[in-house]
């Protein structure tokens, strides 16, 4: 049972061989009727006998229309895929039980495609039209069910356009891969202990933190709000931040090995501290087994730690 | 795409433009409810759209279906046949409408239309009404495109337009299909569409018959001769012979539709011709005497008119010969002999005692003739549309009353005066003459050429027709019925709007024949394309064909211009403008054949350098085209591009040759 999909899929990586942007061209592109192109065909069938047993020429005449019609339509139902670009764009990573996005780049070389559906059969595919010379960007969701890297593998891309009485569709690899985070587990106290302390406590200062004021500095895009210097801004000295740094020492240590419970369920309690003490602006560490990030605050950090604990144990497939 | 997807508001207003479209041309046979229905039925399906009603609940449904069907059944008369089908048909097409709300209701609407069209045809299949249909079929086509489009696509107008130019594609190809997809004879019969009120010759004639025939100015048949067009004088067009006289009218006789053939010999050169006559209702053919036809179906009967097996109910195409100075029975006394003396009992005593009378004066057949014929051109005989009545000896007061009728009165009168000298004789019916279209050189015969004479029997000459209305008014036969009757003002006098009444305005008159020339064209090779036609016109163009050879030629020629389209469509000399990026294409693939594979966000300079590294044999003339490339891309020398092809072809020389590429996951 098993060997028909994987000849397939062999057959497939040799046809349309994985790449972040694919133009379709004639050995991408497959074309069948659909359901509805066969009741067509039954219709034109009963036309054609209403001709041949009334011995009418204009029935004839319109069935003939509509069946060359139905071979017109092969090649715009064709067209309407062939020469267009297909790109990878971004993802946005999510936890568990959320939707990823994955973002698809559709751009038209020359002319407008109408009806273009992309997307996964399981999923649901969403239908955008690309206008001529112009591109669209489609997100689509996927629901997330384990972390790591979710792979959604090939993509459908297909469109009935016109007639709806054939598909052509494609089936693109754009390496399209996003990371999702584990599930996080609200637990009473932060795990662990404090940093292992070095000996001159609170000297070692460490980047941004929120220990120890160092004075002011400009304002950068991502700082926090609630750090403004308010009073230095209505002297007319510009946006000014309250510069801290955190002190190496005094940073709770978030420990995979303080926890008990299974590996999932440890990661997903880390989880919850690392997103619950990023939005508190408190630096911290992330020990995994073999392991240390941190201790750090800030955004690259957050996600650093988020990835590090999403991908635990897993390889790092995928990112070449 | 959800579940259920609903209907794009594109689609919906096709579907009701190609329901008004579609069941335009059926109102001439459809009771006129189904107006109401229409117009109940799409306001309600707007209101829905519009979101102001609800879709009907199913019992409505059932209750509006089973009210449909008893319309049907009490303005028809019945649930079967064509005519009944019909209005099912459209009434299950205008109900579906309310009850439409996902895509494939929607579909199931659009083939209910196109079956619609397809019917149409049945009733009405003139060039028209054939490119009229064009406009319900673009209309249906426009729905089905809407319903593929995303709801986002509000214009109607580009939806419809895309619809056209997938028409006017597919016409060539319709147009091979349509001259070589093999015609089959009926599988098995169906219902036709019943009698139009089909008006002609009917199978007995009393004396006022064809004078409501001269009436009418709708079309009987026309006719192409092969060669030149005979004179007016010539053109006697047998329908049938009338040989029972019962004191009042004149029928058929049951002995002469026995297909019995006649004896008849030959004379002088035979003219060819094909006819295509309109449905008339009746089994005969019309032709020159004496007639053969190229058809099985039509046989000569014992008094020489052509009869088939069914009646004409559409319109027949036919070939026939006809040898005009044929003798026909001429070498012993036919059995008819005895049928063409008949007269009834009683009645028309001052006739019988005139024609004894006239006989015993002239004692061969042939003088007895002249002298009737004599009389009639004499005496102050009147030829009119409109005769007076006549009492219940109606040759008596025709002869010595009235002395004004139309054809039928002189021949009614002249067979019989005949029959009661005993001379054997009856009364041929059908039409005389015809209109010459100039512009197709054909002949037009309408209802109002329809016209009565007389033949007679004499022994050694065989049946000798003559025809008594010519004696009174020559201008008939020679001229037409207009000028017979131009004192009267009674020509198409019921038909003001017929465009033959302006045939003295010279260009409406053109304009006219040059029309009826265009629908004699249609009728003869659109409408008549069936079996035999296809086989010989085949035959004429290609020689003897055979269904193998046919079927072969016929895929060929639409693959063949499949292709044509597809190359118009794709326009593949169009695709890659870029000159440059398809030869670093072939370099790529030509590297990649020899291991070298271009790493995903690799550059042009690295590349090489590396395939360079991997193949230090062709070093050279792989750095030399990367930086003849990398010149002309950055520095926008487009106009070298031949320098780049020679340096992609010197690589290609220094390679050893190697088929294509292994798969290998890049």
């Amino acid at each position: 049972m098993r060997l028909l999909p994987r000849f397939r899929d062999r057959w497939l990586l040799r046809r349309i061989p994985p790449a972040s942007s694919v133009r379709l061209n004639q050995r991408r592109i497959f074309i069948m009727p659909t359901a509805v192109g066969l009741a067509f065909l039954v219709a034109l069938l009963l036309m054609l006998l209403t001709a041949i047993n009334y011995q009418n020429s204009l029935a004839y005449g319109l069935t003939f229309l509509l069946g060359s019609l139905y071979l017109v339509t092969i090649l715009h139902t064709w067209r309407n895929l062939a020469g267009l670009v297909l790109q990878a764009g971004g993802t946005t990573a999510a936890f568990v039980g959320e939707q990823a996005l994955l973002r698809v780049r559709l751009e038209s070389p020359g002319r407008a495609y109408q009806a273009v559906a992309l997307g996964w059969p399981a999923s649901g595919l969403r239908l955008v039209d690309v206008p001529a010379g112009g591109a669209v960007e489609v997100e689509l969701s996927l629901p997330t069910q384990r972390r790591g890297w979710l792979r959604p593998g090939r993509v459908r891309v297909e469109s009935r356009f016109p007639l709806g009485l054939l598909v052509a569709w494609s089936w693109i690899d754009l390496e399209l891969a996003a990371l999702v985070y584990p599930q996080p587990s609200i637990a009473e106290r932060p795990p662990g202990g404090k940093v292992p302390e070095t000996e001159d406590e609170g000297t070692l200062t460490h980047g941004a933190g929120v220990d120890d004021y160092q004075g002011l500095r400009a304002w950068q895009p991502g700082d926090p709000r609630r750090r403004l210097h308010w009073k230095a801004y209505s002297r007319g000295q510009g946006l000014l931040v309250k510069d801290f740094a955190s002190l190496l020492g005094n940073d709770p240590l978030l420990d995979f090995d303080a926890l008990d419970g299974d590996t999932e369920q440890r990661l997903s309690r880390l989880c919850h501290w690392v997103v619950d003490l990023s939005d508190k602006q408190q630096p911290f560490a992330l020990r995994l087994p073999g392991e240390l990030v941190g201790p750090d605050g800030g955004q690259a950090h957050r996600d650093a730690c988020l990835r590090a604990l999403a991908l635990h144990g897993l390889s790092e497939e995928g990112v070449k | 795409m959800s579940a259920k997807p609903g209907i794009p508001r594109n689609s919906l207003i096709w579907l009701l433009v190609a329901q008004v479209l579609v069941i335009l041309p059926h109102l001439t046979h459809l009771p006129l409810w189904i107006i109401g229905l229409w117009l109940g039925c799409a306001s309600w399906r707007i209101q829905i759209f519009r979101m102001r009603a609800r879709y009907p609940r199913s019992w409505l449904k059932a209750l509006l279906m089973i009210g449909a069907g008893f319309g049907v059944y009490f303005s028809r008369g019945s649930l079967v046949g064509l005519e009944a089908g019909v209005v099912l048909l459209i009434a299950a097409f205008i109900l579906k409408l309310v009850e439409m709300s996902t895509r494939r209701d929607a579909l199931v609407l659009i083939f209910l239309g196109f079956f619609a069209v397809v019917t149409s045809y049945l009733f009405e299949d003139s060039l028209v009404a054939g490119l009229y249909s064009l406009l319900p079929v673009t209309a249906l086509l426009a729905a089905m495109i809407g319903l593929q489009q995303s709801s986002l696509v509000t214009r109607p107008w580009p939806t419809v337009r895309l619809a056209g130019s997938l028409l006017l594609q597919a016409i060539p190809l319709m147009l091979v299909l349509f001259l070589f997809f093999p015609r089959l004879p009926p599988l098995w019969s169906l219902p036709q569409a019943g009698d139009r009120g089909t008006t002609g010759l009917a199978d007995h004639m009393a004396p006022g018959d064809i004078a409501r025939l001269g009436r009418s100015a709708e079309l009987a048949f026309r006719v192409t001769f092969d060669g030149d067009i005979p004179p007016r004088d010539q053109l006697y067009w047998r329908a049938v012979t009338f040989e029972r006289f019962d004191g009042r009218r004149w029928s058929q006789s049951y002995a002469s539709q026995l297909p019995q053939a006649p004896e008849w010999q030959a004379a002088g050169e035979p003219l060819s011709y094909s006819i295509v006559m309109q449905p008339s209702g009746q089994p005969w053919l019309f032709a020159l005497d004496v007639p053969q036809v190229a058809s099985a179906e039509a046989q000569l009967m014992e008094d020489f008119h052509l009869q088939r097996r069914q009646p004409v109910n559409k319109p027949l195409m036919y070939q026939a010969s006809s040898w005009l100075d044929a003798r026909r029975e001429a070498t012993s006394a036919p059995a008819s002999l005895g049928r063409a003396l008949q007269l009834p009992e009683q009645g028309n005593p001052r006739t019988r005692a005139w024609a004894t009378e006239l006989r015993r004066s002239a004692q061969e057949p042939q003088a007895m003739v002249d002298a009737l014929l004599k009389h009639f051109n004499r005496q102050p005989y009147h030829y009119t549309l409109e005769p007076p009545p006549v009492g219940s000896d109606i040759v008596d007061d025709f002869l010595f009353e009235t002395r004004s009728g139309f054809c039928a009165h002189f021949a009614g009168a002249m067979t019989f005066v005949l029959r009661a000298a005993g001379i054997p004789a009856r009364v041929v019916a059908g039409y005389q003459g015809g209109e010459v279209n100039p512009a197709g050189n054909y002949l037009s015969v309408r209802q109002f050429d329809a016209h009565a004479w007389v033949e007679y029997w004499v022994a050694e000459r065989g049946w000798v027709s003559v025809d008594p209305t010519f004696q009174v008014a020559p201008e008939r036969v020679e001229q037409g019925l207009e000028q017979a009757l131009a004192r009267e003002q009674s020509f198409l006098a019921d038909e003001p709007m017929s465009l033959l009444r302006y045939r003295d305005i010279g260009w409406m008159n053109a304009l006219r024949l040059r029309w009826d020339s265009l629908n004699y064209g249609w009728q003869r090779w659109v409408l008549n394309y069936q079996d035999e036609q296809q086989s010989q016109m085949l035959q004429r163009w290609f020689g003897k064909l055979d269904g193998q050879t046919l079927g072969l030629g016929l895929v060929a020629l639409l693959g063949v211009l499949t292709g044509v389209l597809a190359l118009l469509l794709f326009k593949p000399w169009r695709r890659e403008t870029d000159v440059q990026q398809r030869l670093f294409r072939r370099f790529e693939r030509l590297l990649a054949r020899h291991g070298a594979r271009r790493h995903k966000g690799e550059g042009a300079r690295s590349f090489a350098q590396r395939a360079a590294v991997m193949l230090p044999e062709q070093a050279p003339a792989i750095l030399a085209f990367v930086s003849l490339y990398e010149a002309q891309r950055y520095a926008e020398q487009t106009d070298a591009t031949d320098d780049l092809s020679r340096a992609l072809n010197q690589l290609r020389r220094a390679l050893p040759w190697r088929p294509a590429a292994p798969a290998q996951r890049g």
